[in-house]
């Protein structure tokens, strides 16, 4: 490849990360940039001719790992993730002191409340902790989005919304977890975790849901090493000519075996269901049975792993019959469905059901929460127990976990942030 | 025509299309490329460049910036992709799936909003010719990106379309040859060229020549 334009990389320096395949702090880094679209170069430490090459003749065997060059040459050494973002001006704090509206989380429903509320004026703040897009901002490819015959990536999907947010003047922030809030009359006050505070009139929960931890023997010390939770980009190339194992029975796993099969040699998918197609929507599961590097190990779970300080083997079991036999591994991705974001608003005694999700509109009464509802009328469809604070997506009870049914949530949230506005006076 | 073989590789550049060519020159070719419907603005350094391509370039917009010496050295590639003020599409591309997203990728690499990019030669009747080894670049500049932006170093004017094509040959290719076996380890190619006579969508390519040497 060469050549007068054929290339299309970066034409400015990009930021440089070396250290070690095992490296758990420089897989949360690698993951971070790539999710926040950030041109980087990995570089195993072991690799000395191209350590040499990038980094120069220095003393880098000798320098704590992992070290990270960003592109006005600061060096990070060992680097971590939050000094990443820092150094490349992702910390700017908001521009005002108080919002009509503050989203909580970038993922489909954030970023959708976000285009909607800023489109019609209302001044929007968007926090998010990670990078935009949530769980659907990792997925390869969503082929039923409607409007994108060919199919559409989550990531891709994500950068166009941010970018249309902001065309609207919407403000985001990210790499910034937002902590806590505390009700002050009408509005509320909004802390993140550097300690950075703002006023909002209402709030939207937006906050998604984290993959759900494998409770398997040796799997968390292997993060990183071998294992992932859900199936970022970043770490797709790495897997070519490999053997990978995935577990999980719905789209977000189905996409992530579509994904592997196109660089590694065998792709095993693991799923507790006796079948696939319970959980996985039609075209995903046939899409996989056409595929002939994958192998669905259905009725099954994985039990054990095998490491020698890097992931080697992975052991899976029938779950009828006990028996058992071990894959050989050189990743291992979990894709288990979610556990809902609450913890920043745990302290406030918001209602939550008992997986944790955030009970909303007509729910709010069937669940208890330290406070009694204040209001005559009745919470609003979107609304939590607390007068203007919504939640939207994956986090809400209730929802139905599908891009599209986060992103009709998000945008119906704003007509119901426009009646809680009135309410409170000076819409 | 050369049939772009191997021609020009391995001979020294010809040092004459390196060199800055006389106000007067750079004033004729600005006003015949106005006249074949392609605005011409002149400028009197790189930075000056650099600040017209800026105020060019509206704010959020989507812009291609092409692989160039020129953009490199005037500091326009760092604007693009680094300023926060555009949506730099070479970065969204880069960060795509190969595998999985080679068509979207097609689609976004072929019809930008904004292409700024540079040229080889530029004659005084106002004709812009371009070389690219694989013809990707091509495409936008023709019809794809709503709007091109061309940044040309004073020392790229010719006389007309044949000097135009030689100073490709024994000028550009053997520099640019050189770049592409440093950075990519490949070599490169005049394996496409385009001629720009006239612009029929009016003011849809603005060129900016800079009274300074610039790019290859």
């Amino acid at each position: 490849m060469s050549l007068f334009d054929y290339d299309n990389r970066p034409a400015t320096p990009g930021i440089i990360l070396a250290g070690t395949a095992i490296s758990a702090e420089a897989y949360r880094i690698r993951d971070f940039l790539s999710r926040n679209s950030l041109q980087y170069e990995w570089v195993e430490i072991t690799d000395t001719q191209r350590v040499r090459a990038l980094l120069g003749n220095g003393d880098f065997m000798t320098l704590p790992l992992p070290v990270c060059i960003l592109p006005d040459g600061t060096r990070l050494s060992p680097a971590t993730l939050e000094q990443v973002a820092s150094g490349l001006g992702m910390d700017s704090g908001p521009l005002l002191s108080e919002y009509d509206l503050a989203v909580v989380g970038a993922g489909p429903a954030g970023l959708a409340a976000g285009v909607y509320a800023a489109s019609e004026g209302l001044r929007t703040l968007m926090v998010e902790a990670v990078a935009p897009g949530g769980q659907a901002g990792t997925t390869s490819m969503i082929e039923n989005y409607l409007g994108f015959p060919n199919g559409i990536s989550g990531g891709e999907l994500a950068t166009r919304a941010v970018a249309q947010a902001r065309r609207f003047g919407a403000e985001i922030l990210l790499a910034r977890p937002f902590v806590g809030l505390e009700p002050e009359s009408d509005v509320y006050q909004c802390q993140l975790s550097d300690g950075t505070t703002f006023l909002a009139r209402t709030i939207l929960l937006a906050s998604g849901v984290e993959w759900r931890r494998l409770e398997v023997p040796g799997v968390e010390d292997l993060l990183g090493a071998g294992v992932y939770y859900g199936a970022g980009p970043s770490e797709a190339i790495g897997c070519s000519g490999g053997q990978v194992v995935v577990v999980g029975g719905g789209n977000s796993a189905g996409q992530a075996v579509v994904r592997f099969s196109r660089y590694a040699s065998r792709v095993v998918l693991v799923v507790r269901s006796d079948h696939l197609a319970s959980s996985m929507s039609k075209y995903l599961s046939d899409r996989i049975a056409a595929i002939p590097n994958i192998e669905v190990r259905t009725g099954s779970e994985v039990v054990g792993v095998h490491a020698d300080g890097y992931l080697r083997e992975v052991l899976i079991e029938a779950r009828d019959t006990s028996a058992s036999d071990s894959v050989g591994a050189d990743a291992l991705f979990i894709c288990i469905g979610g556990v809902p974001r609450t913890d920043a608003v745990r302290s406030v005694g918001l209602a939550i059901d008992d997986s944790g999700y955030i009970p909303t509109g007509r729910d709010v009464g069937s669940f208890g929460s330290s406070h009694l509802w204040s209001m005559s009328r009745p919470p609003l469809l979107l609304e939590t127990s607390l007068p203007g604070l919504f939640a939207a997506g994956d986090v809400r009870r209730g929802s139905i976990k599908r891009c599209a049914a986060a992103v009709g949530e998000g945008s119906m949230s704003v007509a119901l942030i426009h009646q809680r506005l009135a309410e409170i006076g000076g819409e | 025509m050369s049939d772009g073989s191997d021609a020009g590789v391995g001979k020294p550049a010809r040092v004459e299309f390196g060199q800055l060519k006389s106000e007067d020159a750079v004033r004729r070719t600005a006003n015949a490329l106005v006249a074949n419907g392609i605005p011409a603005i002149v400028a009197e350094s790189r930075s000056e460049a650099r600040d017209l391509v800026r105020s060019l370039l509206p704010g959020g917009a989507e812009v291609f910036n092409n692989t160039s010496r020129t953009l490199q050295s005037a500091g326009v590639d760092d604007d693009i992709e680094r300023s926060g003020r555009y949506q730099p599409l070479r970065l969204r591309l880069y960060q795509m799936d190969r595998e999985m997203q080679a068509r979207e990728m097609r689609s976004l690499a072929a019809s930008p909003d904004y292409v700024v990019g540079s040229v080889h030669a530029v004659t005084e009747g106002g004709s812009l010719l371009i070389a690219s080894a694989s013809g990707s670049q091509l495409g936008p500049i023709v019809s794809g990106a709503g709007h091109v932006i061309l940044i040309v170093g004073g020392q790229k004017i010719v006389p007309d379309v044949d000097a135009g094509i030689r100073r490709i040959y024994e000028y550009s290719w053997p520099l640019e040859d050189q770049r592409a076996r440093e950075v990519y380890g490949v070599p490169s190619g005049v394996n496409n060229i385009l001629i720009i006579n006239r612009a029929v969508a009016e003011a849809r390519i603005t060129t900016i020549l800079v009274n300074e040497i610039l790019g290859f």
